[in-house]
């Protein structure tokens, strides 16, 4: 017999009986869009936490002065440490193997103001290295570059936030801003990037896109710290050639460091790379209790075929005896009602991948939620409900095909 | 020889005990043959269609379809002889509900592996053969009794069987259907087929050339029929 026949009689079959058909689905559609749906959130997931690092160089040592109280502040300067300072800078890159570039980086955060508008901003002195060690790009205009830094020049590089909030849509560079007392000529805008919207160790969470570049050289040289008692710079990002030797170049770091500020506490480091691996490996076990919760579904969709088609094998004895009886062989009588159950699974399947993806859609819509659905959890969930129809269909058709024809012909 | 059946036995088991039902039957039935078996319930008829139908097997002894030891065949094989070789009639028509009736004609066909369109053509003139041509896509529910069994008899002829085997063909209809059906038979003998009709009443079997009678699993009679000629020429 040919199996285009099955097929015909099978979907004829969910046709007939459209509602029961329906009812036989559900498990598997709703564990099929469970399967998708939680895996396009673990893949959201994953792709936020890999941009969020992205920013931060996955090549990275981040030092970050601590932020301290007025009072503790006070204790650690007693105690002879300086803070954070570009001498600290200079001696990583100095002594500590494996580092390509260092950049210090000093903070205040003020307001800045052009015409009638002003913006509360992180005003940020940077070295020229500063573009390269991070993931940013330039949008408009150009970089504050070593002509820039060596001499000086008052000029700055506005966060896309920043830009869109003074110039809408006009062209910013040329312009000049106020910073403080300070009027700064805008060089150029940087691209718009993904919210920071968690703390990372000494990382505060804040808004990127309002961040204001101006060299380092004149920060330290026209603004005036926050506090009499402030370090020289807020953060060093010190790159290294070969992300395997980031655990050993920062304990080298601390090192160095602790001995610099004599043993004070007042600095941390973060490794971006080693946070993403940890919260990967937490993620993992997360993601796989989301994925166990899924395929129980699945599985209870396949049991409810299962039960469905051994009741529908009983009701059809007599079809069954009549098939036989004009010459159906055992394996014919199996394969189609395998062929049925694998038609109600594949057709909840594709309904369920549907909803799957609508369900995606949905939680990033109203939620904050990012979701990203991979081609191949597609594909697995779809194969698995496959799989599932014909693991259970595979018992009752066996059922049907093992009836005695003489009995099932004359079953009433 | 179409059909040979030496020394055959049939009992089932009812827990322990076993329970004969046919005790030994020795037949022989030629190509072209119109035999009808008789006997009252319980006399083992059915169980003795069921075996020559290939639905079923004999606990001993030997049936013999065109030479073939049946008794010898797994089911597969068993399964592709009723396919082939015999077409059966039944008494409530067998039919799938869901299927109309050219669907249903065509059901040995599609086992059988003939190609779609080949099955439509051998389906329709099976249809036609037995005067439902304008009946076609009517579903078993919107056909009367008797169109009914002409659609199971024209499944039954759809693969050219060597046997027709009809279980009680009337039992189910008026009289007046009933004998336009046993008239069909008669026809349908005349072109060359064989058949055996299984049943309890005389005025059926007297359509048959030769009556056999069943008695508590054994033969009690098998002669031509002496009451045939009279009634054709009714």
């Amino acid at each position: 017999m040919q199996y285009g026949e099955n097929i015909r009689l099978a979907l004829q079959g969910l046709v007939d009986h459209k509602f029961r058909s329906f009812l036989t689905m559900l498990g598997i559609i709703f564990g099929v869009a469970s399967v998708i749906t939680m895996l396009s959130i673990g893949e959201g997931a994953k792709r936020e936490a890999i941009a969020k690092y992205q920013d931060l160089g996955v090549n990275n040592i981040i030092i970050r002065e601590k932020s301290l109280s007025d009072e503790e502040l006070e204790e650690v300067r007693a105690k002879f440490s300086q803070g954070l300072s570009i001498q600290d800078a200079n001696v990583i890159l100095e002594i500590v193997p494996g580092v390509e570039k260092v950049a210090s980086q000093a903070e205040k955060n003020t307001e800045v103001k052009f015409d009638d508008k002003s913006v509360k901003s992180t005003v940020i002195g940077i070295t020229p290295d500063f573009l390269s060690l991070m993931n940013y790009t330039v949008q408009q205009g150009y970089f504050i570059n070593e002509k820039h830094y060596n001499e000086r020049l008052k000029v700055c590089v506005l966060g896309a936030g920043v830009a869109a909030t003074f110039f809408k849509g006009e062209d910013p560079v040329g312009k000049l801003v106020k910073i403080d007392d300070q009027w700064l000529e805008v060089i150029g805008v940087l691209a718009s990037k993904s919210l920071f919207t968690e703390t990372v160790g000494e990382l505060a969470a804040r808004d990127l896109n309002r961040d204001v570049y101006v060299p380092l050289s004149l920060f330290l040289n026209r603004f005036t710290r926050e506090n009499v008692l402030s370090s020289e710079i807020q953060q060093i990002t010190v790159q290294i050639n070969n992300s395997d030797k980031l655990i050993e170049a920062s304990r080298i770091i601390d090192e160095i460091l602790k001995r610099h500020h004599f043993n004070n506490d007042d600095y941390s480091i973060v490794i971006p790379y080693e946070l993403l691996k940890q919260e990967e490996k937490e993620r993992q076990i997360y993601n796989f209790l989301l994925g166990a919760i899924a395929a129980i579904s699945l599985l209870v969709g396949g049991i409810g075929i299962m039960n469905i088609m051994l009741a529908t094998v009983m009701e059809r004895t007599r079809e069954i005896g009549i098939r036989r009886s004009v010459g159906a062989r055992k394996i014919d009588i199996m394969g189609q009602f395998v062929t049925e159950s694998v038609a109600i699974s594949i057709t909840g399947g594709l309904i369920g991948v549907l909803i799957g993806i609508m369900l995606s859609l949905v939680v990033t819509l109203f939620t904050d939620i990012t979701t990203f659905i991979k081609p191949y959890s597609v594909f697995i969930a779809f194969s698995f409900s496959v799989i599932v129809g014909v693991s259970f269909g595979y018992l009752p058709a066996k059922n049907a095909a093992n009836l005695k024809p003489v009995d099932s012909i004359r079953y009433e | 020889m179409l059909i040979e059946i030496k020394d055959l036995k049939k009992s089932y088991s009812l827990g322990e005990s076993e329970i004969p039902v046919i005790h030994g039957i020795n037949l022989h039935i030629e190509k072209n043959e119109y035999v009808a078996i008789m006997g009252p319930s319980g006399s083992g008829k059915s169980t003795l269609m069921n075996i020559l139908g290939c639905l079923d097997t004999a606990s001993s002894g030997h049936y013999y379809l065109n030479d073939i030891d049946v008794s010898t065949l797994d089911d597969d094989a068993l399964s592709l002889t009723r396919n082939r070789e015999i077409g059966f009639i039944f008494q409530n028509f067998n039919l799938l509900p869901r299927l109309n009736a050219i669907q249903n004609v065509e059901l040995p066909l599609i086992y059988a592996g003939v190609p779609g369109n080949e099955r439509r053509e051998r389906a329709l003139k099976a249809l036609e053969r037995v005067g439902l041509s304008d009946r076609l896509h009517h579903k078993p529910s919107e056909l009367s009794g008797g169109q009914r069994q002409r659609v199971a008899i024209a499944r039954a002829l759809a693969t050219n069987p060597g046997i027709l085997l009809a279980d009680e063909p009337t039992g189910a209809l008026d009289s007046k259907t009933g004998v336009e059906i046993m008239r069909l038979f008669d026809e349908l003998h005349k072109e060359g087929n064989t058949i055996i009709l299984i049943t309890h009443e005389q005025e059926i079997a007297d359509y048959a050339h030769r009556n056999i009678y069943l008695k508590d699993g054994m033969i009690h009679s098998d002669r031509p029929n002496q009451h045939r000629r009279e009634l054709m020429s009714q």
